[in-house]
């Protein structure tokens, strides 16, 4: 093995190529290549109406576009000063959660297993495992179908606008959901136990953690930005004082630091910074999965992504129980269009999703940014891969291509998020 | 023998091959009529020398998308643009033909980006013939089904020329300019059920203007609910930048 080059990585979302220079069994150099052609969205707002802003950015990323909506919203209503109201913020919080079952069932399933039972993808499972592929697609399904019945649809909902929603679910439909969501407990738990039964190398990352942290939730939907080993907390708006982001000769996507470290985002951080949140399911599917906290293998992003399917489908139907109960409206109320400036994020399946915008007094976009969580952990999967290809140089080039495509995979990266 | 089936993207957010994944009731009787032979998102394995079947998403905005695109055509009897960015260049589009050095610069700043053969975003029957269209944004999985079995039967493409406004009386749905709000749904090709419209959402067009559409005559109504001139042009310029909207 002298120059290794894994063109289009597979089971990922978008297009990167990993380049490995090996010499004598020494890896001399190691890059992942985004081959995204630039996408240019901080432009396409800029002149644009704010409400434009949601829809377009919303096309960042088909995988996770509950998140960039709302993200994309949260943040124009810091700009223009609009309040929303409870019944909002948990509606908010199910079509976020509905993505993370969708996300986190296809990931797991579709694009992580075959790694870990040696099939090119999940296909052939149905006849030899038709219980697995059943159970992988009830998830997928049930996420989908509560992005739907809350966003109107499971990719670019709908329904979501600055201010609250322009259409609800049934209160029949929302029970309905309750009953389903409690009733994945099994898949989710068997989805621990599966990801738990896979081995995996023991590897320890080098950089920073960083995840939503909110009061008493395990935050996905507001909070602040905490860092696991600086221990600071910081208002999450104000993501551009402490995220650095630098342009790299090799790839579309910019590279982020932290305090000059590359850093994580993404389930290892969330359950790291919030494992004392994680509800009941959750604690019985951290027991379930034998990992201790706080983890630094970036390889147990799978498995954790698996005990966040448990905490959600509960935490889900908590929130479906409140909303039967609480009444209000989530209908947006008039605002005035003024001048301003705001950031926001939310957690993403795969980590946390910043946007900031600038609006002038007629409304219209003068300054957009969005850093998403691929673009995030980029460094830092660079940085792994460099740290973890010498130890696995004197492999057959086969499993040395797996376990990098493993270690990448892990990540759960979005390359089109991350050339944005 | 099941035809081999490649799925391929340029310049698009995944979100129509998410929709793919999402068809969890049919997707595995889908897999049963045709022989997979290519889908980088949800299979490892190189892209094979022949196939029958292009699944092909996303807008052309480099060189290589051309090159590629030119070599699908050669090979693949059928090529079916799926979603928005393929059939009619869609939010890509926005970028448009010109300063694109000023995008680069506010974006990567001085920044060493790479451009290379970066070329005006389009849809991809900019460069070959396409023979079956799912548009939308992202894909309708029903409608998608129902273009595949058209291909997989030899029936011919049946993409609905007419404009949305008839799906929403079908719908009985409140006319957005009979509350002074402006909906694009006017002069948006149907076939999507008008589901935005029945959510609350006025159109925003993402399935392209229809042949049928009357711009002119839509311009007139909207003047009429009392929509600032310029918006119903503006709004077009969310999916529809980069098809040429006569006066």
């Amino acid at each position: 093995m002298a120059k290794l080059t894994i063109e289009h990585v597979a089971r990922i979302e978008g297009h990167g190529n990993i380049t490995v220079d090996v010499a004598d069994g020494v890896v001399r150099d190691i890059r992942m290549d985004i081959v995204e052609p630039a996408r240019f969205f901080e432009s396409m707002v800029v002149g644009r109406r704010f409400d434009d802003a949601p829809l377009i950015t919303s096309r960042i990323c088909g995988i996770c576009s509950p998140n960039h909506v709302l993200t994309s919203i949260k943040a124009l209503e810091v700009a223009l000063g609009v309040e929303v109201s409870d019944r909002t913020r948990l509606l908010r919080k199910l079509l976020v959660y509905g993505s993370y079952l969708q996300n986190h069932a296809t990931h797991l399933y579709i694009l992580a297993a075959p790694d870990y039972v040696g099939l090119p993808n999940v296909f052939p499972l149905a006849d030899s495992h038709p219980d697995i592929v059943e159970r992988a697609l009830r998830l997928k399904k049930l996420g989908n179908d509560l992005t739907t019945l809350v966003g109107g649809r499971p990719v670019h909902p709908v329904t979501a606008v600055i201010g609250g929603f322009t259409s609800e679910p049934e209160a029949e439909a929302l029970q309905g959901y309750r009953d389903l969501l409690l009733g994945v407990a099994q898949d989710a738990l068997a989805t621990v136990e599966l990801f738990a039964s896979f081995p995996v190398p023991d590897f320890r990352t080098a950089g920073e953690m960083l995840a939503l942290t909110a009061g008493d939730d395990y935050a996905i939907y507001d909070g602040d930005t905490a860092a696991l080993e600086a221990g600071w907390r910081r208002p999450c708006g104000e993501y551009r004082e402490f995220i650095g982001e630098t342009v790299v000769g090799h790839s579309n996507a910019k590279h982020s630091t932290v305090g000059g470290r590359p850093f994580l985002v993404g389930s290892v951080a969330r359950a790291n910074i919030n494992a004392d949140k994680l509800n009941d399911a959750g604690r019985a599917a951290m027991a379930k999965s034998g990992l201790t906290l706080p983890t630094r293998n970036p390889f147990h992003m799978n498995v954790l992504q698996a005990v966040e399917l448990a905490d959600a489908s509960a935490r889900c139907a908590g929130y479906i129980e409140r909303l039967l109960d609480m009444g209000g409206s989530s209908i947006p109320e008039p605002f005035r269009i003024r001048a301003g400036e705001g950031g926001s994020a939310t957690e993403a399946p795969r980590g946390t999703l910043y946007h900031s915008y600038a609006v002038d007094d007629d409304g219209i976009v003068t300054r957009g940014d969005v850093i998403t969580p691929t673009a995030q952990n980029l460094a830092n999967i660079e940085a792994d891969m460099r740290a973890f290809a010498p130890t696995i140089a004197d492999r057959s080039t086969e499993v040395f291509t797996l376990l990098v495509e493993e270690l990448v995979r892990s990540y759960d990266p979005c390359l089109s998020c991350a050339v944005h | 023998m099941a035809p081999r089936l490649v799925v391929l993207s340029l310049a698009s957010d995944f979100g129509c091959q998410v929709q793919l994944t999402n068809m969890t009731d049919e997707l595995l009787d889908v897999l049963g009529l045709v022989e997979l032979s290519y889908w980088q998102l949800a299979t490892s394995g190189h892209m094979p020398a022949d196939y029958d079947v292009a699944i092909v998403e996303g807008a052309v905005t480099t060189a290589e998308h051309v090159e590629l695109l030119a070599s699908v055509r050669e090979k693949a009897a059928v090529v079916i643009a799926m979603g928005a960015c393929a059939n009619i260049g869609g939010i890509p589009g926005i970028v448009g033909r010109s300063d694109l050095e000023g995008r680069y610069a506010l974006v990567y700043g001085s920044g060493p980006a790479v451009a290379e053969g970066r070329r005006a975003p389009l849809p991809i029957d900019s460069v070959i013939t396409v023979d079956y269209h799912v548009p939308g944004c992202p894909i309708d999985t029903a409608e998608f089904l129902r273009v595949l079995s058209h291909v997989l039967l030899g029936l011919s493409d049946r993409v609905p020329d007419m404009a949305m406004c008839a799906s929403c009386k079908t719908n009985e749905t409140v006319c957005f300019f009979d509350r002074g709000q402006l909906c694009l749904g006017l002069v948006t090709r149907a076939g999507c059920g008008a589901r935005c419209t029945s959510l609350g959402r006025a159109c925003t067009g993402c399935r392209g203007i229809a042949p049928d559409a009357n711009l002119a005559s839509a311009r007139e109504i909207a003047a009429r609910a009392g929509v600032r001139a310029g918006d119903l042009d503006d709004a077009l310029r969310v999916y529809n930048a980069m098809t040429e909207v006569h006066a």
